[in-house]
């Protein structure tokens, strides 16, 4: 009981005490009591709540605001000097909520950057010196110190970047993080944790302006502010040329190609200098080479890049450890992509033919379902291939001509080969395979089967689809098992001593 | 009715510019004349007279009865019309006409009830009854009495009594009949009450002495005529289960005959259990019996052909029936199997092996190899390693002999634990109680199985059964579905909580013990089994999702297994058994293989999926590949060049290399061992077994499906590890036993190529969906019908024009009468006026 009611109890007094602090100037002490709370470290998120209710009330009263009159030097009243400590306190206050975000607890840290975002709100609305024509400005120093502690090189901030997303709908918040981000970007090769902050904060920033335009620091005429995508998109080129210099490890790497390929490519003003880049990353295989694949297409479709191997370069990675990684739909989705031209050569079409179908023999039941499709559209977009499926004059061979080991398609010999692996597919002990495998059997459809559908099934997919299918007929066996083992075909009592 | 023939020149002729045979034409012909004269008419039918109403008011209803109806005649009509009146006069209330509705009773019962005869007894019994025993006057009397009889009877009869004494005698004797007719009448009822009491109790007892009369009946002998007869019989029908996958339905049919025949024979064989005293002519090989002598008679040299039957006589004598020829020489391949005691099954296991090897180079003579075994079985097992090797060598010329002693032993493996294993099952059911009830809930079922061995479990469940059979009471069915599920929850949580090599044994002997009660209640109530399996099924599945990465508890072999034991796996599609394919292939794609535990598991679910595919001779290819996988794990990795491996396996672990040189000696059995499935530790002697299981594994997934186009490439990943493997450090029948499988690498065998032809039928069908198909036709409709719609109302159009103007033209034509007439007139009478006038001027 004690321990539940107690931190209610706590919160509760530290509100108070904030309250009381906001009443009287008297009580001055209430202050540096809830700061010495708060750096023993106890009950944080209340304590920076009842900072947050204290500095918000106090910016929106404007008792913080000095008054300065030109060419005089400042008053000393009590007035003042007691103006003038609140101050120092407060911008010790803030560094104490900074520090905040730093904590190992999610929650602190959520809590802590939301109470700092609020308060330099407020600041923004009510500017602690007056600025003369501006309504209202965004405390650039606070803001870089959150982006700073943000982007920390000691800890991942995935959860505080996600937090962070939410303060990005805001336009001026938006703006000042592109034009900060530059000076915040290390030169020389920071660490990796660093670059994964980095990359992540990036992934989330927004080029252009949002559609409702709101604004965070400033009032609701927040004429003054403009939005300017030119600043921006400059702003991500120099923060490129930096993040492309760093050293990257396998993950970085990867997410790295994740926000180039999502956000970054098309603003950027010279792409060609990435095929570099592309490249390297194409021969580092597995998943890093998939999303480079993605890049160099996107480089080919739309800057004309001209790259000798791309199809080479795409055979290879057909290798049967694909159906075990994560971008295997990508993968699926990219080579649908690279092959959609009916004017490639047909024994190059007939090669990756081969492959996927050989690839079939061991793939889990939902890739041969996958698989089996494609096949059947790539056949449908290159007519030639269907020597593949029917070869009248093709008699018997011994063995398949078609050359799984050779690294360059066009010399696979897979034009003369047939698809014997389809046929053996349809005795796949799946109903659901062996009748996708069966489409070799019919005339082909005049329309292609719809990949993006089936792209991203699982087994459970299947699952579920098995179960729910229902028939009245309920077969059961019909011989009576003596104890555990068939009367035909056991198997197990025959491997298993049980 | 004649058909008027027309007018040639009223007949139009549609041009046809192409003619294609065979259609038919409707619009080819027209009558233009005929059609235009019905449509006006139509249109003074109609719209004339609607015309003629234009405007009006008032118009005139025609409410005579049966005028408008054609179908009347004119008698029809009268009858209809004086009806009517009839009715008109009904309905005035007539004040005299009482109590018209009223319902006629006699003593509380309507005349109606009455006349049904309902009580059709009494009257029965009165009319069979003596005339004397009714109530009612006999003739005599009446003619006496009521008609005085006159005169002429009193002379007649002497000493007659007088009327009164008369009245009272009668009076007296008809109480006397009544009360006399009464207690008959309750003497009877009692007795057959009592009859229908004692025939509910002897129910039971009657039913069950007919089926031993019948067996009494049955059992001296069946003669060939019988035996014929009742084939026949059993052979018509024909069960559902039969429902296979198209293409191999032809080469199924045969065996599926089999089958059907085995089904029959068992289910006879079942009755007769308790009598185990039966003697069995026919030995198989393997029998292991004490009391076996061996038999040098001629006549039960066996050997089979291509279905694995015997095609010599063979005379089996079972519960003092005797049963001879081709068809029942099955009768030896006895199910009831054995829950044996496990060195039992151990020593017949080594046993089956050596046999199958053995009877590949001497397959021919069964009776020599009879008692090749039996010594082999007395021998040491190391014995018979010699034959072995050279005998592996020629596995490849006689894999089809091999399959077919495969079976064959198998089946003889069964029947050599039968007799043992009557014996403790006698024994258990003399310990027993004899009824059981069934359990309310899944604790009393618990409570009732604590603490009994696993033979008396399996009685207890099968005397549940018999207690309550279907046929007993009417709830039972559920109930017996309820004791299915309970069976499965109880399953479910033995290998659960089994966590030593004890537990996990015995989980296993109580689980063989309770199949075949399993298999019994799901025939009895076929829906709920399937849909209370679906549902673990299900649950585990759900499971397993959560936790993706790790083989789940043993319950899911065991169910596993279950499925394969209750439902035909071979089935193209089966409610149940393709849904579980599904799970058993995501685990053995998914799960991690990190230890001895993860290996054995992944081990055992390969070796179902040989099971479930044996049949059907399907593929698949999550069970070859961790197959390859664990002879991936034998292979010594040498650091520089890094092998690939497929998921879950990793290319750098090397769990299953053999450190030291091993030989045979030291270690019993190569079978897997429930134990496998425990122990973390990997031996030595455990990573041979499970090569050795792997390769054999192997092998049979080979044979079960060289005939598909791509065998070899199928086995291309596990042939290339399998060379990568050295085979000093293994002991001799290993070695032996994939070298074997090597040689044997498969020929392709190429099938013809599919052959596809366009189907061309002249048609062109537009691609579309059927919803847009459906839209497109209405759209169609809607278009001709508005022409259609246009056209006529043009034609009404047209019709009332010409009638407007007629009538026009008419109205003209009278007023140009009128007018002629009246100037006529007029004209007329100022002639005569003139007349007047000449005459007045011609006077003066």
């Amino acid at each position: 009981m004690s321990q539940l009611e107690k931190p209610m109890k706590i919160s509760k007094q530290l509100r108070l005490k904030a309250q009381e602090f906001l009443t009287s100037k008297k009580n001055s002490e209430c202050l540096a009591e809830i700061v010495r709370h708060f750096d023993c470290g106890a009950d944080q998120p209340s304590c920076l709540l009842a900072l947050e209710l204290i500095f918000t009330t106090l910016l929106k009263e404007k008792q913080m605001l000095i008054e300065v009159v030109p060419l005089k030097p400042v008053e000393k009243t009590p007035e003042n000097q007691y103006k003038e400590w609140l101050r120092n306190a407060y911008e010790e206050c803030y560094a104490k909520v900074l520090h905040s975000l730093e904590s190992g607890s999610h929650k602190i840290q959520i809590q802590g950057l939301s109470t700092a975002m609020n308060i330099l709100s407020q600041e923004g609305k009510f500017p602690l010196e007056s600025k003369g024509s501006l309504d209202s400005y965004v405390p650039l120093s606070k803001l870089k110190s959150v982006l700073m502690k943000i982007l920390s090189n000691k800890q991942n901030n995935m959860q505080l970047i996600n937090k962070y997303t939410e303060y990005l709908l805001f336009d001026d918040i938006l703006f000042f993080t592109w034009k900060l981000l530059p000076s915040l970007t290390a030169k020389s090769n920071p660490n990796d944790i660093y670059i994964m902050n980095y990359l992540l904060l990036l992934e989330k920033l927004q080029v252009y302006q949002n559609n409702d335009a709101r604004i965070l620091c400033g009032n609701e005429n927040g004429s003054f502010f403009t939005y300017e995508e030119t600043v921006t998109i400059k702003c991500l080129n120099k923060i490129w040329h930096c993040v492309m210099l760093w050293e990257h490890t396998p993950q970085t790497h990867k997410q790295l190609l994740i926000v180039l390929l999502e956000k970054v490519l098309t603003h950027l003003e010279k792409p060609l200098l990435l095929t570099d880049f592309l490249m390297d990353s194409l021969d580092v295989g597995g998943p890093v080479s998939l999303l480079a694949l993605q890049g160099i297409f996107t480089m080919i479709q739309v800057h004309n890049l001209d790259y000798p191997n791309i199809f080479g370069k795409l055979y290879s990675m057909f290798e049967p450890e694909i159906f075990h990684t994560k971008y295997k739909a990508r993968l699926f989705y990219l080579s649908d992509l690279f092959l959609s031209s009916t004017h490639l050569p047909e024994n190059l079409v007939a090669a990756f033919v081969k492959r996927l179908a050989r690839l079939a023999l061991i793939a889990p039941s939902e890739d041969i379902i996958i698989i089996c499709n494609f096949i059947g559209n790539l056949i449908l977009r290159h007519p030639g291939l269907k020597c593949l499926l029917n070869n009248p004059d093709c008699g018997t061979a011994s063995t398949d001509p078609y050359i799984m080991e050779e690294r360059d398609p066009l010399k696979s010999n897979a034009i003369s080969s047939s698809l014997w692996e389809l046929q053996t597919l349809q005795h796949h002990v799946l109903q659901s395979v062996a009748s996708a495998a069966r489409f070799i059997n019919t005339p082909l459809p005049s329309v292609e089967w719809d990949l993006s559908k089936i792209l991203d099934n699982t087994g459970d997919d299947i699952f579920d689809k098995e179960v729910k299918k229902f028939s009245k007929l309920i077969v059961l066996q019909f011989e009576k098992p003596c104890g555990a083992s068939l009367i035909k075909d056991e198997r197990i009592m025959q491997y298993w001593n049980l | 009715m004649q058909k008027k023939s027309m007018n040639p020149f009223e007949i139009h002729v549609n041009k046809e510019k192409l003619r294609v045979l065979g259609k038919k034409q409707k619009n080819d012909r027209g009558l233009p004349g005929v059609s235009r004269i019905k449509a006006i008419e139509k249109r003074k039918r109609t719209l004339l007279q609607e015309y003629k109403l234009l405007n009006k008011s008032n118009k005139f209803m025609d409410k005579r009865i049966g005028e408008k109806s054609h179908s009347m005649t004119d008698e029809d009509r009268a009858m209809a019309r004086f009806t009517a009146v009839r009715v008109k006069t009904h309905n005035k209330k007539n004040i005299f006409n009482l109590a018209d509705d009223e319902v006629l009773t006699h003593r509380g019962q309507t005349l109606s009830e009455i006349e049904k005869f309902d009580d059709p007894r009494s009257d029965d019994e009165e009319s069979l009854d003596d005339v004397n025993n009714t109530g009612k006057l006999d003739k005599q009397f009446v003619e006496d009495a009521h008609f005085g009889g006159g005169i002429l009877k009193r002379t007649g009869i002497e000493g007659a009594k007088t009327h009164r004494e008369l009245i009272d005698q009668l009076i007296a004797e008809s109480k006397k009949r009544k009360a006399e007719k009464q207690k008959t009448k309750e003497a009877t009822l009692e007795l057959t009450e009592k009859l229908d009491s004692d025939w509910k109790d002897l129910l039971p007892i009657i039913s069950k002495s007919k089926k031993t009369e019948e067996d009494e009946v049955g059992k001296p002998k069946i003669d060939d005529y019988d035996k014929v007869m009742r084939e026949l019989k059993f052979e018509a029908r024909g069960t559902v289960s039969d429902r296979l996958k198209s293409e191999d339905e032809l080469a199924k049919e045969e065996k599926e005959k089999l089958e059907q025949l085995e089904k029959e024979r068992l289910e006879r064989m079942k009755g007769f259990i308790d009598e185990k005293t039966s003697k069995l002519n026919h030995r198989s090989a393997d029998d292991l019996d004490d009391d076996f002598v061996y038999d040098s008679d001629p006549e039960y040299m066996l050997s089979y052909n291509n279905e694995g039957e015997s095609n010599v006589q063979v005379h089996a004598e079972i519960n003092g029936k005797s049963f001879s020829g081709n068809h029942e020489n099955s009768e030896e391949e006895t199910p009831e199997n054995a829950e044996s005691s496990d060195e039992e099954l151990e020593t017949d296991s080594e046993d089956g092996l050596s046999d199958l090897k053995e009877q590949t180079s001497e397959s021919e003579d069964e009776n020599v190899n009879n008692t090749v075994n039996i010594k082999a079985n007395e021998s040491a097992f190391k014995n018979i390693i010699t034959p072995d090797e050279e005998d592996v060598q020629k596995i490849n010329n006689s894999e089809h002999e091999k399959e077919e002693t495969n079976v064959d032993s198998l089946q003889e493996k069964i029947k050599n634990d039968l007799l043992k294993r009557k014996e403790i099952m006698e024994n258990a059911r003399k310990e027993l109680p004899y009824t059981f009830s069934l359990p309310e809930c899944y604790e009393s079922l618990q409570k009732t199985f604590e603490n009994q061995s696993s033979n008396h479990q399996s009685v207890i469940i099968e005397r549940m059964i018999k207690c309550n059979h279907q046929s007993l009471a009417e709830g039972n069915k559920d109930n017996l579905g309820l004791l299915f599920a309970y069976l499965l929850q109880y399953i479910n949580d033995l290998f659960a909580e089994a966590s030593n090599a004890e537990s996990i044994k015995n989980s296993f002997d109580i689980f063989k013990a309770i199949v075949p009660q399993l298999f019994d209640l799901a025939q009895v109530n076929v829906e709920n089994s399937h849909n209370s399996i679906l549902e673990v099924i299900k649950e585990k599945h759900g499971e397993f999702r959560r936790k993706s990465k790790v083989y789940p508890g043993f319950e899911i072999l065991s169910f596993c297994k279950l499925i394969s034991l209750l439902f035909p796996t071979s089935d193209f599609r089966h409610q149940i058994v393709t849904p579980t394919l599904v799970f058993i292939e995501q685990m053995l794609n998914k799960c991690k293989v990190r230890n001895k535990r993860d290996l054995s598991y992944g081990l055992f679910l390969s070796t179902l999926i040989l099971e479930y595919t044996t049949l059907s001779k399907r593929y698949l290819p999550a069970a070859i590949n961790f197959l390859s996988g664990i002879l991936h794990m034998a292979v010594p990795k040498t650091g520089v060049k890094l092998l690939k491996v497929l998921p879950p396996f990793k290319s750098t672990s090397s769990l299953l290399v053999l450190v030291e040189n091993y030989s045979l000696e030291s270690f019993k059995s190569l079978q897997m061992d429930s134990t496998d499935l425990l122990e973390n530790e990997i031996k030595e002697e455990y990573k041979i077994r499970v090569l050795y299981n792997t390769l054999k594994l192997l092998e049979d997934f080979y044979y079960n499906i060289k005939e598909l186009s791509s065998s070899s490439e199928i086995f291309e990943r596990p042939l290339r590890y399998l060379e990568l493997i050295p085979t000093l450090n293994y002991p001799k029948e290993v070695q032996n036993y994939y070298i074997a499988m090597e040689t044997k690498k498969p020929k392709a065998l190429r099938l013809y190529e599919p052959k596809i032809e366009e189907i061309y039928d002249g048609k062109r069908f537009k691609v579309q969906s059927k919803k847009k198909a459906e839209r497109d036709k209405m759209l169609h409709k809607l278009k001709k019908e508005t022409k259609g719609a246009l056209r006529e109302i043009r034609r009404d159009k047209a019709f009332l024009g010409r009638v407007k103007i007629h009538q026009r033209l008419q109205s003209d034509r009278e007023r140009k009468d009128k007018v002629k007439r009246i100037y006529a007139e007029a004209a007329l009478q100022q002639s005569e006026l003139n007349e007047l006038d000449r005459q007045k001027k011609r006077k003066k």
